[in-house]
């Protein structure tokens, strides 16, 4: 990651907030000019003056009218100019690159210089009259076939995931309410253009960048363009020169909340701010995945040898005499032979299957490799909203009766409720009924209670909900008393209140109920109603309420008290017109009823797996915009602080000691804000994360969560983060792992994540981490599969030029064993349980713990592989010997047996052999030896199943897969070898049944020794033994 | 990842390298102490002594159960295969170009074909093999060593031997080529008809031919001589053969010539094997003076 694209990702942050010094910048750290060229227009179009221009000037602008909207055949000629109204998926790389780069890789390289050595050594035999062998223009064929057959399947994985992401968008076309020639018209948000006018209520996403005309109580929820919990207000006034912080402008994608405006559109598509930063975002180059660097790791070790013993025995041919032909020859065979052509595939599928299990549930992978990131996972930095709570305000905690009630913020309702039986809660209940604007929306019947949709504000919907819970039908009930006059909640009084006729005809008072900031009211009341008696407030019951404030308060719960007051029938009969702007009515000395608080519960599953990813060894950090007491409170309530931990300020509150003098060190855990972050140097961050472990970082801004993520990385870690705003992005992008919600997320995260939780769930990622190391297990097994054969299929090259016998084993019967026959056994290791309860290690240390270590290459090729040669050899020397050829007298007679002129080579008999004879015979060994290695790999798949337990503790039959996998092997082998025709297509030969049982005890030599080696590693933990044995 | 991929300095990667070399710190060679270098190499050097001994014990008893007169198996060897002498090879197919009016051209042919056919020299073959009748019948049913062969001898194979023409009618115009049949042990062609050979131009005409055992249309191959019962058996057998005297071959042109072996058991037909039960040659003979030296 260079730092031009951390610049790319700060260039909106920056503007923000240092809008003078941005240009400099750029200009002094963008190297490439087109780059900069790119950049400098981002610039110029962030210099929006629309805000600050009169309504007449803006009018005159876009060729628009602020009543009547503009002429709808002018607005579809800026269409055409301008292009639709919509996000355009970011420019992903051309296709042809992509297949390009599937062809490209290190292995596939050397196949290419596989090939060409076959063509080559082909044309130079054609050159020379030596039509009769095509052998090296098929082996030619057959691998630049591997090669394209091989890259077309991981371009097919690869589109196939991104197609998942395509059919996230433009999942149902969003409306917008616009005005043309002075009519309204509801049409496609796409289809807007700038300069149109538009209007917004609450429920709607602002459908383009607008600039306010007219405003009623307008409020947008910028949280995901800023961070900003808090609903904004919108108004014409300009009041900021910053247009992200001015009030006339409303952004692309937010959420308007509540209220009405008018305004016209500035901006649109990826014009627009939001538009701007996904795609500043994209820009950033994705980052290797931790398996991709583990692959090219070990592609290159692979690539490496193939070139080393290639290149070592060209030099030994040359030398022993063969001619430069032969030897590149050789060369070519040596690299064929010692390059694994079916791994790339098998891990390709391995990690699909894996994916395929994720998205079963609610995981959907972008990226396959992120499959196996998630494992390694060593810090989780997770969003609060939405993520690890519900992203719902609900009541749930209520005080009255001078007690603390607990109310249920279970999902389902699940929960246990409280004792309804006093006086005091009907008059609450009454309160919290009436004084409230929220209505549901229509048409929701069958829908349960906290699933419906309400249109209000967040605390007046947890109200509502409550009050539907506990009461019953609200709606009815606001029905029966009828609505006198109501005032909503502003900033400066910071209540709310209305005034019912009441539900008794024959009673004709007026009830005035209130609601707001609890001292406020607490101001206004001067009684209080204790078990249904109004009792007068004295400074006993202030105490009382005061500690229930503070109690509440402190549990970082938003806290509104509630009180009422019966208007005397007298002074204010029936009709009486109460006017809100004159107060004609008292606001003081009510009767007060109660508080209730209420906050964004944690979702029921994260306690859990917050704990498991504890004892998984993964830290998980929590990374908010929020309040620092609200946040503390949640990461409490789910475990990211643990019981018993404490922070610094804890410590002091709790030994009465100033903040300074507590050793840092007792506080295992930590809530920096936003503030305190800004202050810290990056060296002070890091020196605090290794000190807590139990870390929550609250008023974040988007800029600081790529800080910390940059942070932890620093550390070594390998860094999940979830998020699901715009603001997020970069930090997504800069995760080894982004985790985007897929309901509450924005497009620009879904696109600068690597995985998707369609469920939003925190719980989703500790399934993805348990499948994340399980597939690394697993994949280390199927390359340890893999790679053992390379051994028996490299010996008989090594013996055929240093010794001289017939060839033991051809190219092409070679390739079929690394991409037909045993392609599903590796496969089918993919489906083996883990070995021991792999959720409760720690996650693996990406410098140490590799997939392919040297104690896996070591034990694969120079044992088990070994085995494997030797079990090829005597089958070799076993059919040479029953045909008629000792293996003394085979040794040194390469040069007649490959003499094509010869038709009469004497055998160990003494009978005569022609060439063509031989070559079958040859054929025959190659079918014998290719049987010895599927015998041996049976073998091997059966031991590969488990690295430390026994394979009878794992059970043989355990993994259906694999079963089904060895039987498929078998088959293949049986046709291959038994299929007319065979010999002459591809030198397979119907060799005889017995041939088959040769390598049999070698088989079960390595099972056998491969228990003893497992016994050795689980009884002696720690010894010389476990660490060279231990793969 | 930017932990992992932290650009090295060279100097930094030599310093890797060295520790790795050799780490003064816990004193370990190459990642490992001396000590467990002993146990790693006396682990690796048993286990290779084990897997030695496992496959020489393998080919041992391999070879313990090998039967010393008749291999286990004929797979391959269900036909046999038919060779000529000479055989000067070209490119791909035995090519018999000469210049009968320039010795050199023939002269390394004859040559060759005097020491194929020393072993079948009179002397030779009445000292080391016996003289069988046409009706006697070899047995490799009772197998023991150093059973005596039928004998071939030169004079059987009448024109075409060295005692009647020095340079076997090559000088002349009128070259002798010899067909033999690749020994398969316990291999019999047929019951009722000895196998027969026949030499024939494959477009144009071949001329004469005169076979030798044989007459003018074919030539013969004696039931005396199978079936062979292998090496140990009889170490002294020779080959029968079957000389063919081109009477009068076109000169100056080019012919495709086969010569098949035809009888029970003897399949010639196998597009696989053109070796198999026949043998093809091309055959030009020039008399021109000095025209084409190279051949």
């Amino acid at each position: 990651m260079g730092k031009k694209e951390q610049y790319d990702m700060y260039a909106v942050e920056m503007e923000r907030e240092e809008d003078g010094g941005m240009d400099v910048k750029i200009k002094k750290k963008s190297k490439g000019s087109k780059k900069q060229e790119k950049l400098e227009s981002m610039k110029k179009e962030m210099d929006i003056n629309d805000h600050e221009i009169t309504i007449e000037e803006l009018e005159q602008k876009y060729n628009t009218n602020v009543t009547k909207g503009m002429k709808a055949t002018f607005a579809a000629e800026i269409l055409i100019r301008d292009g639709p109204n919509e996000l355009k998926p970011p420019k992903g790389t051309p296709e042809y690159v992509k297949f390009a780069r599937q062809l490209a890789g290190g292995l596939q390289c050397l196949m290419w210089v596989a090939a060409v050595i076959c063509l080559i050594a082909f044309g130079i035999e054609c050159a020379q009259g030596d039509l009769t062998s095509a052998d090296n223009l098929y082996l030619a064929i057959t691998l630049i076939a591997v090669v394209v057959v091989t890259g077309c399947f991981g371009y097919y994985q690869e589109f196939k995931s991104t197609n998942i992401i395509a059919s996230f968008k433009n999942l149902v076309p969003q409306q917008a309410t616009v005005l043309r020639d002075g009519e309204k018209f509801q049409i496609n948000a796409n289809q807007l253009v700038v300069g149109d006018l538009v209007e917004i209520k609450g429920g709607d996403r602002v459908p383009a960048d607008i600039r306010i005309i007219t405003s009623q109580g307008c409020k947008v929820d910028n949280s995901s363009l800023t961070g900003e919990s808090e609903p904004q207000t919108r108004s014409p006034e300009y009041t900021h020169e910053s247009p992200l912080e001015t009030r006339n402008i409303a952004f692309f994608s937010t959420m308007c909340l509540e209220g009405t405006a008018t305004g016209v559109i500035i901006n649109t598509g990826d014009r627009t701010i939001i538009g701007r930063i996904a795609s500043l975002a994209s820009g950033v180059g994705n980052e290797k995945t931790p398996i991709a660097i583990e692959i090219e790791h070990f592609v290159d070790i692979i690539a490496g040898l193939a070139i080393f013993f290639g290149a070592t025995f060209f030099v030994v041919a040359m030398v022993i005499g063969y001619p430069f032909l032969r030897a590149m020859v050789f060369f070519m065979a040596i690299v064929v032979a010692y390059v694994p052509e079916g791994l790339l595939a098998t891990v390709t599928v391995c990690l699909s299957l894996t994916a395929k299990r994720l998205a079963r549930k609610n995981c959907v992978v972008k990226n396959l490799e992120a499959v196996e990131t998630l494992g390694s996972t060593s810090v989780i930095c997770s969003d609060k909203t939405g993520t690890l709570t519900q992203n719902r305000m609900t009541v749930s905690h209520l005080w009255f009766d001078n007690q603390i009630h607990s109310a249920d913020t279970t999902e389902d309702q699940s929960g246990q409720s409280f004792d309804q039986t006093s006086d005091t809660w009907r008059a609450l209940s009454k309160v919290t009924s009436l004084c409230n604007r929220a209505c549901f929306k229509s048409g929701q019947d069958g829908v349960p209670i906290p699933k419906r949709i309400v249109i209000g504000d967040a605390s007046e919907t947890a109200l509502l909900k409550f009050s539907e819970l506990t009461v019953g039908n609200v709606m009815e009930y606001r029905d029966r008393f009828k609505k006198a006059t109501e005032l909503p909640f502003n900033s400066t009084n910071k209540f709310q209140l209305s005034i019912h006729e009441l539900q008794d005809p024959l009673d004709l008072r007026y009830l005035l109920v209130m609601k707001g900031a609890p001292e406020r009211i607490l101001e206004r009341c001067s009684t209080i109603m204790i078990k249904g008696q109004e009792l007068p407030l004295d400074e006993q019951w202030k105490e009382a309420f005061q500690t229930a404030y503070m109690d509440l308060g402190g549990l970082g719960e938003r806290v509104l008290g509630f009180c009422h007051l019966y208007l005397n029938e007298k002074e204010y009969p029936r009709g009486f017109s109460f006017d809100t702007e004159e107060m004609n009515f008292p606001t003081s000395g009510l009767c007060f009823a109660g508080l209730i608080s209420m906050i964004d519960p944690p979702r029921a599953t994260v306690p859990d797996a917050v704990m498991k990813c504890r004892t998984a060894g993964i830290r998980v950090i929590m990374v908010t915009g929020d309040h620092p007491i609200t946040a503390k409170a949640i990461a409490a309530s789910v475990g990211i602080i643990s019981e018993g931990s404490e922070t610094v300020e804890d410590i002091a509150a709790r030994l009465r000691i100033p903040v300074e003098q507590v050793n840092k060190r007792d506080a295992r855990a930590c809530v920096i804000n936003g503030g305190q972050l800004k202050d810290m140097t990056s060296e002070e961050l890091v020196e605090a994360l290794k000190l807590h472990p139990e870390m929550v970082f609250a008023r974040t801004s988007p800029q600081q969560k790529l800080i910390i993520v940059e942070s932890c990385q620093k550390l070594g870690a390998i860094v999940a983060v979830t998020g699901d705003g715009v603001n997020d992005s970069p930090a997504l992008k800069k995760a080894d792992i982004g985790v985007a919600m897929g309901i509450a997320g924005s497009d620009a995260a879904k696109n600068a994540a690597d995985m998707i939780l369609l469920d939003d769930n925190f719980a989703s990622i500790v399934t993805g981490v348990e499948q994340g190391r399980l597939i690394f297990d697993n994949l280390k097994k199927s390359i340890a599969y893999t790679l053992t054969k390379n051994i028996p299929e490299l010996a008989p090259y090594l013996i055929y030029i240093t010794a001289s016998v017939p060839l033991p084993l051809g190219c092409i019967t070679i390739l079929f064993i690394e991409l037909c026959t045993d392609i599903f056994p590796s496969v089918s290791l993919a489906y083996e349980r883990a070995e021991s309860d792999i959720m409760h290690l720690k996650p693996r240390n990406p410098r140490r713990d590799r997939l392919v270590n040297e104690a896996l290459a070591v034990y694969s090729y120079f044992q088990v592989g070994i085995i494997q040669s030797f079990a090829g050899f005597v089958d070799y020397f076993t059919v040479m010997a029953q045909e008629g050829w000792f293996p003394a007298y085979v040794l040194g007679l390469r040069s007649h047996w490959e003499n094509q002129h010869l038709q009469d080579l004497e055998d160990s008999y003494g009978q005569q052999w022609t060439f063509s004879q031989r070559l079958y015979q040859q054929y025959n060994c190659y079918t014998v030896f290719f049987i010895s290695i599927e015998v041996c790999q049976i073998a091997d798949v059966l031991i590969r199943k488990t690295r430390r337990l026994s394979v009878f503790q794992q059970g043989f039959f355990r993994n259906k897969v694999l079963v089904i996998a060895i039987v498929f092997q078998l088959c293949l082998g049986n046709f291959l070898c038994y299929c007319p025709g065979m010999p002459n297509v591809f030198n397979f030969m119907p060799i005889r049944f017995q041939w088959w049982l040769v390598p049999v005890p070698f088989g079960i030599l390595i099972f056998v020794y491969d228990e003893i080696r497992k016994l050795g590693v689980r009884r002696n933990p720690g010894s010389w033994y476990d660490k060279e044995l231990y793969y | 990842m930017a932990t992992f991929n932290e650009k090295k300095t060279c100097s930094q990667r030599m310093e890797n390298f060295g520790r790795f070399l050799w780490n003064p710190d816990t004193s370990e060679f190459m990642g490992r102490t001396f000590a467990k270098w002993v146990y790693i190499s006396l682990y690796y050097a048993a286990f290779y002594v084990i897997m030695i001994g496992i496959f020489a014990l393998s080919i041992y008893s391999l070879m313990k159960t090998m039967n010393p007169f008749v291999p286990d198996y004929q797979d391959e060897l269900k036909s046999p295969g038919v060779t000529m002498r000479p055989d000067p090879y070209g490119d791909e197919v035995i090519e018999l170009f000469y210049n009968k009016a320039e010795n050199s051209t023939y002269l390394p042919l004859v040559t060759s074909l005097c020491d194929f056919l020393s072993v079948y020299n009179k002397t030779v073959q009445e000292k080391m093999n016996a003289n069988c009748s046409d009706n006697t019948r070899m047995s490799c049913a009772n197998p023991k060593e150093n059973s005596k062969s039928c004998q071939f001898t030169t004079d059987m194979l009448g024109n075409c031997s060295w005692e009647h023409d020095h340079t076997f009618g090559y000088k002349s115009g009128t070259p002798c080529l010899f067909i033999k049949m690749n020994r398969i042990i316990n291999f019999v062609p047929g019951n009722k008809t000895v196998p027969l050979v026949n030499c024939s131009a494959e477009h144009g005409d071949l001329g004469d031919v005169h076979y030798y055992p044989g007459n003018d249309t074919y030539g013969t191959i004696g039931f005396q001589y199978f079936p062979y019962c292998g090496k140990k058996m009889q170490p002294n057998y020779t080959n029968p053969l079957v000389a063919v005297k081109l009477l009068n071959p076109p000169l100056n042109k080019e012919l495709s010539v086969v010569c098949k072996v035809s009888g029970h058991g003897i399949t010639s037909d196998n597009p696989h094997d053109p070796y198999e039960g026949k043998v093809s040659f091309k055959l030009k003979i020039e008399d021109k003076p000095g025209s084409s030296s190279a051949n």
